[in-house]
């Protein structure tokens, strides 16, 4: 296992360094220049280069790319172009708020999803299974936008359930106040997909020989669902929860916008927008990083789950 | 003995600056904006929200009365108005002693006094080669014995002790600026809020990030900053008693702020939370829920919000069902003039023969303004017909530079003037060559409105019309580059004065603030010549026929000037949008 752990650990080390060159080449092809940004209504050469200087862009690519190099190695990815804010300190700020939201929502979104795929599968082709279906479907069918619009204008301005937007001070402030609303609002669209997926899984691992079996052995349907049916099953939905891991740093752009939570998707699209490369650089190299190592914590999931399987 | 004698000075200090402190701090003022501010170093930041806080936490030498208009400059650190010498080169401030800055612990515990040095310090912070700041265009080249400093200074920092002529303290509250050239803007530009004074201590104690710590002589203090987010202020115990004394002007809502106002001690409300609120809908609920104390009116509801004249979109009163709850409406022109530019570089669109003034202007006839102001501004607009617009010292109401929109004489001159229709059914170039015109466009939903209407007006007139989408930095380099064939450009006032929007099409400006790159001996010249005149009938006239020059070569599709439109709850008090004080906090109560 630890051989294994090392060699995977190992060949992150391409892989980053390729997402580091192609970020690289993207930011010089289609990045913009700061400097025009910069400027604000003075453009004159003088202050033009002056920026260019100053932010390292009159320097050869060679040298800009070994400075991101070095800040790849340091996890210091200097200051914003655009704010002069410490890029650590930025991502440190928004990234909190980013994981309350969208974390809060996997936690609720996974229960959730699991619980009522279970049943579904439970009671297939039955009138529960048909009724979360076609509420699914139809909850998938409405656009996220659509639910904010009108979540926020009923549900925060009409009955008073919720502010209709904001964010306090406090963890507990956040999580009871602010954040029930975009979360509930964010799980509408999440939800469906994944019941509907992890349903699939699940009536898919109960046409397999071994659950006839554990059944002819004279087993209650509940304990073939929970014990081993549930158990195959959880191997794409590990996947699945790994797989939306690294992007709660990214956070849920259109939920942190409508509700003023000061979280990452706002910062990377103004990020982009304004391009202010340190922080483009330091959000995508993070998120490469949290990819590669819960791609290999799904790994070490699935061989904890079924101890067949075998890590190569 | 000697540590008592300090307790007690400090005490007396403490209660002193408690007295001084005038604002009631139970009473908070919030409100919202829709973008997010960067900083609140004034040498760095341009943009409008950060300049917001910046007027509120830091004092320039002078400032702008509360209630007249025109808009009028006053003394604000300064015991009066500087003195002018007779060439108009050479100002000279006395400021008022017993002026602080707020505490902070870069003093050491101490008192610290707003002197003359601070400002020389501040402005030449503008122009110091390590900042690159925004605003360094506003100082550069003006003042006596500065470019000097700034070129011996290279890609360094600049050595702020190194005297200057031009930014001379004479004496602890005598501040003397000496320019290179008279320049009649100068009191405007110095009224500026990012022209305020900075401590050079506070400065360097915190230079990793100057962003993140204004402090100033200002009414309030940045209490909380949560970037992007959230900002707090809190009245500043160590402000200077400063008493509302404005005079009423002809406004009808004056008489009312001077009845609430006159007397109290500013500023009046204790903190002021400003919430950044990027979409329309939930800052509209949050004002409508009493959640915020007053916000602009934002495109999405103007139709829920007002009650606009069909007949005149520009005159709108607040409906029935918010005016019932006692909510009150402010509006306000922009000192600003929208426009799209040709590149008149550009050997399809630009150039000064015949042919390509036509082509110019049947694009300016095909355009329609009155609809766009209609639609995409909910009438919130009303149109440009002058370089200069209404507010700004400069500005002429009966000129009218707009072209009357008519599409069947568009295409008549074009057909007048040889742009024939090929067999593809779009226009050729007089010489038979392919017409095809580039437009420079962003990439959101407002742009998209704008290229509806221009498409609909390009294939009314058969002319091929194709877009360069990107970024707006993108397209600013593209634009500076000369590579933009025609691209839509807004100016904000820098200050109140006619100059700082008749520099857009001088021919010394093109590629940088003149994206027309308009070149015209005979407008240069009066611009030259309009320099060395204060605002007055004299100036006037020559603006007058820099204007005609305009017109008569069509650099410019004039678009119009827009109208903001904003709303108070009716605890709120003493509220009057002024175009130049963004931010006017210190004169609002909350009841």
């Amino acid at each position: 296992m630890l051989a294994y752990v090392l060699r995977r650990l190992w060949q992150m080390v391409p892989t980053l360094f390729g997402v580091m060159l192609l970020v690289f080449i993207l930011f010089n092809v289609v990045g913009g220049d700061p400097s025009y940004i910069l400027a604000g209504k003075g453009l004159s050469d003088e202050l033009l280069a002056s920026i260019r200087s100053q932010l390292g862009l009159d320097k050869s690519l060679l040298e800009q790319f070994w400075l991101f190099v070095k800040q790849v190695l340091t996890l210091d990815f200097g200051h914003s172009w655009t704010t002069q804010m410490p890029i650590n300190e930025v991502l440190a700020n928004r990234i909190g708020p980013s994981v309350m939201l969208s974390g809060s929502m996997l936690v609720l979104d996974t229960l959730i999803s699991i619980a009522l795929a279970a049943l579904t599968a439970y009671w297939r082709g039955g009138l529960t299974d048909r009724l979360v279906t076609i509420i699914c479907t139809s909850a998938m069918s409405i656009s996220v936008l659509v639910y904010i619009i009108v979540g926020q204008y009923w549900l925060g301005y009409k009955f008073h359930w919720f502010p209709i937007q904001g964010w306090g001070n406090g963890w507990w402030e956040n999580m009871l106040v602010y954040i029930p609303l975009p979360m509930l609002l964010g799980l509408m669209v999440s939800l469906a997909p994944n019941v509907r997926f992890y349903r699939s899984g699940f009536l898919e691992e109960m046409g397999q020989d071994y659950v006839r079996t554990a059944r002819a052995k004279g087993l209650s349907e509940r304990v073939v669902v929970m014990k081993h049916v549930m158990r195959n099953a959880l191997i794409p939905i590990v996947t699945s929860i790994m797989m939306s891991l690294p992007y709660l740093i990214i956070g849920a752009l259109l939920l942190e916008t409508f509700f003023s939570i000061p979280g990452m998707g706002r910062e990377v699209v103004v990020a982009v927008d304004k391009s202010d490369f340190p922080m483009i650089k330091a959000v995508t190299i993070y998120v490469a990083i949290a990819t590669m190592v819960f791609n290999l914590l799904a790994d070490i999931v699935y061989k904890w789950i079924d101890p067949r399987v075998e890590l190569r | 003995m000697r540590k008592s004698t300090l307790f007690l000075a400090s005490m007396a200090a403490m209660v002193m600056m408690q007295t001084a402190q005038a604002a009631d701090m139970s009473k908070v003022l919030r409100t919202a904006v829709r973008y997010p501010e960067t900083g609140f170093d004034p040498a760095k930041v341009d943009d409008l929200y950060s300049q917001m806080i910046l007027e509120n936490v830091l004092d320039p030498l002078v400032s702008y009365d509360y209630l007249a208009k025109p808009a009028k400059l006053i003394p604000n650190t300064v015991d009066a108005l500087p003195t002018i010498s007779a060439d108009g080169k050479v100002y000279t401030f006395k400021i008022k002693p017993g002026t602080y800055f707020s505490d902070d612990p870069a003093f050491g515990g101490k008192k610290r006094e707003l002197v003359a040095e601070d400002y020389v310090y501040s402005f030449k912070r503008f122009l110091d080669p390590t900042i690159n700041s925004p605003y360094s265009f506003l100082l550069d080249g003006r003042l006596v014995g500065m470019d000097e400093v700034v070129k011996a200074a290279g890609k360094g920092p600049l050595n702020y002790d190194t005297p200057v002529e031009g930014i001379k303290a004479i004496d602890k509250y005598t501040l003397r600026l000496t320019l290179k050239n008279t320049n009649h803007n100068m009191m405007q530009i110095l009224a500026m809020p990012v022209f305020g004074a900075v401590a050079r201590e506070v400065i360097e104690a915190y230079k990793s990030n100057t962003n993140a710590h204004p402090v100033g002589t200002g009414p309030y203090v940045l209490k909380e900053w949560k970037p992007g987010n959230k900002i707090v202020l809190e009245a500043s115990p160590s402000y200077r008693k400063v008493v509302f004394n404005s005079q009423p002007g002809k406004d009808a809502v004056d008489a009312e702020i001077v009845k609430a106002l006159k007397g109290k001690t500013l500023p009046i409300v204790g903190r002021i939370e400003m919430s950044v609120i990027e979409e329309e809908q939930p800052l509209w609920l949050s004002f409508a829920n009493k959640q915020l104390d007053y916000v602009g009116v934002q495109q999405a509801v103007m139709s829920e919000v007002l009650n606009i004249n069909p007949q005149n979109p520009t005159e709108a009163t607040l409906s029935d069902k918010y005016a019932k709850q006692g909510i009150r409406l402010h509006r306000l022109k922009k000192m600003e003039t929208n426009y799209y530019f040709f590149n008149m570089d550009d050997p399809q669109v630009g150039g000064s023969s015949k042919e390509k003034i036509a082509l110019r202007r049947a694009i300016a006839m095909g355009f329609p303004n009155l609809e766009t102001i209609a639609t995409i501004r909910r009438g919130q607009a009303v149109p440009a017909n002058y370089i200069v617009p209404e507010g700004v010292a400069g500005h002429n109401p009966d000129f009218r530079a707009g072209v009357k929109y008519d599409l069947a004489a568009a295409n008549a001159l074009l057909d007048r003037f040889g742009y024939k229709v090929g067999a593809d059914g779009f226009r050729t170039q007089p010489n038979g060559q392919p017409l095809v015109i580039t437009m420079g466009s962003g990439t959101g939903a407002i742009d998209k409105q704008w290229n509806e209407y221009w498409q609909k007006e390009f294939d009314a007139l058969k002319i091929k019309l194709g877009y360069q989408h990107g970024k707006w930095n993108e397209l600013l380099k593209a634009s500076r580059e000369g590579k933009l064939q025609m691209w839509g450009s807004s100016w904000f006032a820098d200050y109140p004065d006619g100059e700082n929007f008749m520099q857009l099409l001088y021919g010394k400006n093109s590629g940088d603030s003149n994206g027309a790159r308009f070149k015209d001996p005979e407008y240069d010249r009066l611009f030259e010549a309009s320099l060395k005149l204060p605002d007055g009938p004299e100036r006037n006239k020559l603006y007058d026929e820099m204007n005609k020059i305009v017109v008569a070569q069509q650099p410019w599709i004039f678009t119009d000037t827009r109208i903001t439109n904003t709303v108070t709850q009716p605890n709120v008090k003493g509220f009057k949008p002024h175009a130049l004080l963004n931010a006017p906090w210190r004169y609002l109560d909350v009841q």
